[in-house]
């Protein structure tokens, strides 16, 4: 549906420039729903509006179902208005000055489709019970509230029927309750028409909760694309990995045979990408377990409890071993823990990476 | 101690136009008993010349509007929306036409469409073989095309500021669902922007409707009167006695027509802004690429718009200036042209004007910032009860005319405090109403700024032990530089520039300044002189707008409207 090879676009700032996407490669299956996940700058809404034709950008190439919309070496970039696609804005873009009929109205009538009116007003009562809202074609919009808009804005990129729907962070305006709603109502639709749609949002929860696959973005590149529970568990990077949550990181030098000397002493790994020199392994604090005693030796290690916290459904603990603090979550089921305990630390689910500083850039 | 200076500063705003309002009921002229009257009102009001200077004043206002916006919102348009390359080059052009006097180009128009004199009437007659002038510059129409392009620039400023508080999402949505680059622009950004555009047209007819300068320089000689004219007219006219009483019956109602249209725009502008959402995202939209044919089209309409508002009356003027009786440019008048009106001009007198405008510019903003700071921080730190009261009357200097606020000046100088302060014809009077007159500007720009500080950052000082004295000079004062700087040099412009309210109040040479000695010569008959006195008089300026690009330019003149 979309395919996207070597995509650059760089900013031109006041005094130097700011590269916003390095040699995109991307490619969006008919009917998956595709989330673009990345922090703020990490050029994902620029990547969604390159593809609108919101922005133009220096190399590469976009075709979407088939037919080429931009290509540098052939001089091409197709208007906006050629491109076939629905896109509910962050801001809803809702026109104030019309009604929700004429909102979605005005791109049947006056967009590629040019529609008769009666027409139109058939489509419009469609896509209106679509998002629930044919109660309110005649409300001037800007009188709706925050959700209202989005629905409408929704309905509008739905009523001229197009293959690619785009949304840039559509649920960021709505407060927390609203927000989960909307999404399980996008979620939805998505299936039950059957659209290809591109999503764009720095929330790692929603992404997981939509996507079919995720890309991840830092830094105008794509570090990992996946299924959610492949990015979390066998996240490509650190980056990556810290970008689904919080994870605690251990020093060591890897020997190989799956054997990291740690700063914790040593650790069996069943991850086996990086398995010489200075690495970094992560384990996730839900992973992190805490045994009172302990008959076998593997990835067992004693340690003090500094503190504990209740939390309702789990316990979040900090751990002292060997002088450095992990962070446990466990189950309130399993008890207070006691001052002394041995930290377990599943093979399975460490990742290891070769050594940097993980980057805080994220999350 | 700031609320009261700023009561001392406000107060004089009051009791001017109390003072117009009085001098609306006066029988007699000052010095005589005074019989109150209503008989300047009947006379106003049952007068044909009264309703044939509306017609006037209202024709003139709405041609200045929509000749300004003829320009104005083509040339926001291509600023703020499209790939147009120069476009700095633009915005410093248009900003530099706000600050050229009205004056000048009203001379160089002129030179160009006097019925008699002008250049193009004659070609025109010349090519066509008319018995008469088919274009007349001293019509209504003519003086509200200068109007309009000395005015474009404030309509171009106030426009962009609409396209900017515009989402840009909203045209986004429009491409992106299939309407074109002209659909979107007349479904959704025509419509979205008509608030904006209403506001600044209001606004701009509030200028016009009051405007001196023009009507002064090309109408008055004609007999063509605006209400600014004919109340400077009664003032001083040329044969009968001054009529202050009709001045101040006219005035009045001058006051309350300003005071309903700015309510109007105050109004309009509120209504624009329920359309400008917040986005949080601060990208600018990617401009329309406007292709090599669109950038022809729109340089050729740039060059249009910068050779009639600017190029043209400069050439004009520098003509003229250059002969001694003024000709259509031909070998025959090229033989004659000599450096003889720069020679023969009163330089004495342009001496001591020069140095009477210096001293103005450097008080005039001094005196001003001073007493706005003292205003602003009464408005909005203060907490005293009365505060929206003082923030209302630091307004009534923008929608009064300046004419009325010189001619309310003038009588108090010269009937209430001839024995107190010996004010008329001293440079203090200038100091006082250009002082009065831009308290509005000044005090809005402050406010903007001083509204962007957390009060926090004063309360942590006085906190540490600093009396009020000592936040304003070490908290507030370098806070707020960036702004005062501006305001200091673009008022000390306006200064440079005044010519309304120096005519009502310059009698003799004691506080005679540049923009009035240029007048003087135009309307003693010796137009070449003028505008060879006027040349001078913009070369002069350079330096000051040399320092307003320099220091003042990163705010926007937006600011100012």
């Amino acid at each position: 549906m979309i395919s996207i090879a070597g995509l650059s676009k760089n900013f031109r700032g006041n005094d130097r420039a700011v590269a916003a996407l390095r040699s995109v490669d991307l490619k969006v299956n008919r009917g998956e729903f595709f989330v673009l996940l990345g922090p703020s700058g990490s050029g994902k809404t620029t990547l969604l509006r390159a593809i609108a034709g919101l922005e133009k950008p220096d190399q590469g190439e976009i075709s979407l179902d088939g037919k080429i919309v931009y290509s540098r070496s052939r001089g091409l970039c197709a208007a906006p208005e050629e491109r076939q696609v629905g896109m509910v804005f962050q801001s809803y873009a809702i026109w104030p000055h019309l009604t929700v009929a004429e909102n979605i109205g005005l791109v049947l009538t006056h967009g590629r489709l040019r529609l008769s009116k009666k027409e139109a007003a058939e489509r419009i009562r469609h896509s209106l019970s679509l998002v629930q809202l044919q109660d309110f074609a005649a409300r001037p919009a800007h009188l709706l509230s925050g959700g209202q808009q989005q629905r409408v804005a929704l309905a509008r990129a739905l009523a001229i029927n197009p293959a690619l729907v785009l949304m840039d962070e559509p649920l960021s305006n709505l407060d927390a309750r609203l927000r989960e709603e909307v999404r399980a109502n996008i979620k939805k639709l998505a299936v039950q028409i059957g659209m290809t749609v591109l999503y764009v949002t720095h929330d790692q929860i929603e992404a997981m909760v939509l996507a079919d696959r995720i890309a991840v973005m830092a830094h105008g590149e794509i570090l990992q694309i996946g299924k959610p529970a492949e990015l979390y568990r066998q996240p490509a990077s650190a980056l990556v990995a810290e970008f689904f949550g919080s994870i605690n990181w251990i020093r060591g030098i890897a020997h190989g045979n799956n054997r990291v000397e740690t700063e914790l002493g040593p650790l069996w790994v069943a991850d086996s990408r990086h398995c010489h020199g200075a690495v970094i392994v992560g384990v996730r604090p839900e992973d992190v377990h805490l045994q009172q005693s302990s008959n076998e030796n593997e990835n067992r290690i004693e340690g003090k409890v500094r503190s504990s916290v209740f939390l309702g459904d789990q316990i979040v603990s900090e751990i002292e071993v060997r002088g450095k603090i992990l962070i446990a979550k466990g189950s309130p089921d399993d008890g207070e823990p006691s001052d002394t305990a041995f930290v377990y630390l599943p093979r399975e689910r460490l990742v290891v990476f070769s050594d940097r500083v993980p980057s805080n850039s994220l999350g | 101690m700031a609320v009261a200076i700023s009561a001392m500063a406000l107060l004089p705003v009051l009791g001017l136009l109390l003072l117009v309002l009085w001098m609306g009921f006066w029988q007699n002229g000052p010095g005589e008993p005074i019989i109150y009257t209503t008989s300047h009102y009947r006379k106003i009001f049952t007068d044909a010349f009264t309703y044939k200077t509306f017609l006037n004043t209202v024709g003139f206002a709405t041609t200045a509007v929509l000749v300004a916006l003829f320009f104005a919102i083509p040339l926001a348009w291509l600023v703020e929306r499209t790939s147009l390359p120069g476009k700095s080059l633009i915005l410093a052009i248009v900003t530099l036409g706000a600050l050229l006097p009205t004056f000048f180009t009203a001379m160089g128009w002129v030179f160009l469409l006097h019925p008699r004199i002008g250049i193009i009437n004659r070609f025109l007659m010349d090519t066509f073989g008319l018995a008469q002038a088919p274009l007349n510059v001293a019509s209504i129409v003519g003086m509200g095309w200068v109007e309009g392009l000395g005015l474009s620039s404030i309509a171009f400023v106030m426009i962009v500021a609409t396209y900017r508080s515009m989402d840009p999402s909203l045209e986004e949505a429009a491409r992106v669902h299939g309407l074109g680059i002209f659909r979107t622009l007349v479904y959704v950004t025509l419509p979205l922007t008509f608030p904006g555009i209403l506001a600044a047209s209001i606004y701009v007819f509030t200028i016009a409707l009051s405007a001196f300068e023009v009507p002064a320089i090309i109408g008055m000689s004609n007999k063509i009167f605006t209400f600014a004219t004919f109340i400077f007219y009664k003032i001083q006219p040329l044969e009968e006695l001054p009529s202050y009483g009709v001045a101040g019956a006219v005035s009045t109602i001058l006051i309350i027509l300003a005071l309903l249209l700015s309510w109007s725009y105050f109004r309009l502008l509120r209504f624009s802004q329920r359309y400008a959402v917040v986005t949080g995202k601060a990208y600018r939209p990617q401009p329309i690429e406007l292709g090599s044919k669109g950038c022809i089209l729109a340089w050729s309409f740039l060059g249009f718009y910068f050779t009639v508002a600017k190029v043209l009356p400069l050439l004009l003027l520098v003509w003229a200036a250059l002969l001694r009786y003024f000709q259509p440019p031909s070998w025959a008048a090229l033989a004659q042209v000599s450096m003889n009106n720069f020679y023969g001009l009163p330089w004495k007198l342009l001496l001591h004007g020069a140095w009477n405008t210096l001293l103005l510019m450097l008080a005039v903003p001094t005196l001003t910032l001073f007493l706005c700071l003292a205003i602003s921080w009464t408005v909005l730190r203060s907490g005293v009860r009365f505060r929206v009261l003082f923030d209302a009357v630091a307004f009534l200097p923008h929608a009064v005319p300046h004419l009325i606020l010189a001619i309310a000046t003038m009588f108090a100088a010269l009937f209430l405090l001839r024995n107190v302060v010996p004010l008329y014809g001293s440079l203090m009077i200038l100091v006082f109403v250009y002082t009065i007159s831009r308290i509005s500007f000044a005090t809005r720009i402050i406010n903007n700024s001083l509204a962007q500080i957390h009060p926090e950052l004063e309360e942590a000082a006085f906190v540490g032990g600093l009396k009020l004295l000592q936040v304003m000079r070490k908290i507030l004062i370098p806070l707020l530089k960036p702004a005062l700087v501006y305001a200091w040099i673009w008022m000390a412009l306006l200064c440079y520039r005044e010519l309304t309210m120096a005519s009502v109040l310059v009698t003799s040479q004691a506080n005679v300044t540049l923009p009035m000695i240029v007048w003087g010569l135009w309307l003693g008959g010796s137009l070449n002189q003028a505008a060879a006195a006027n040349l001078v008089v913009l070369i002069c300026m350079l330096p000051i707008v040399l320092l307003y690009f320099i220091f003042g330019r990163r705010r926007r003149i937006a600011e100012s409207a």
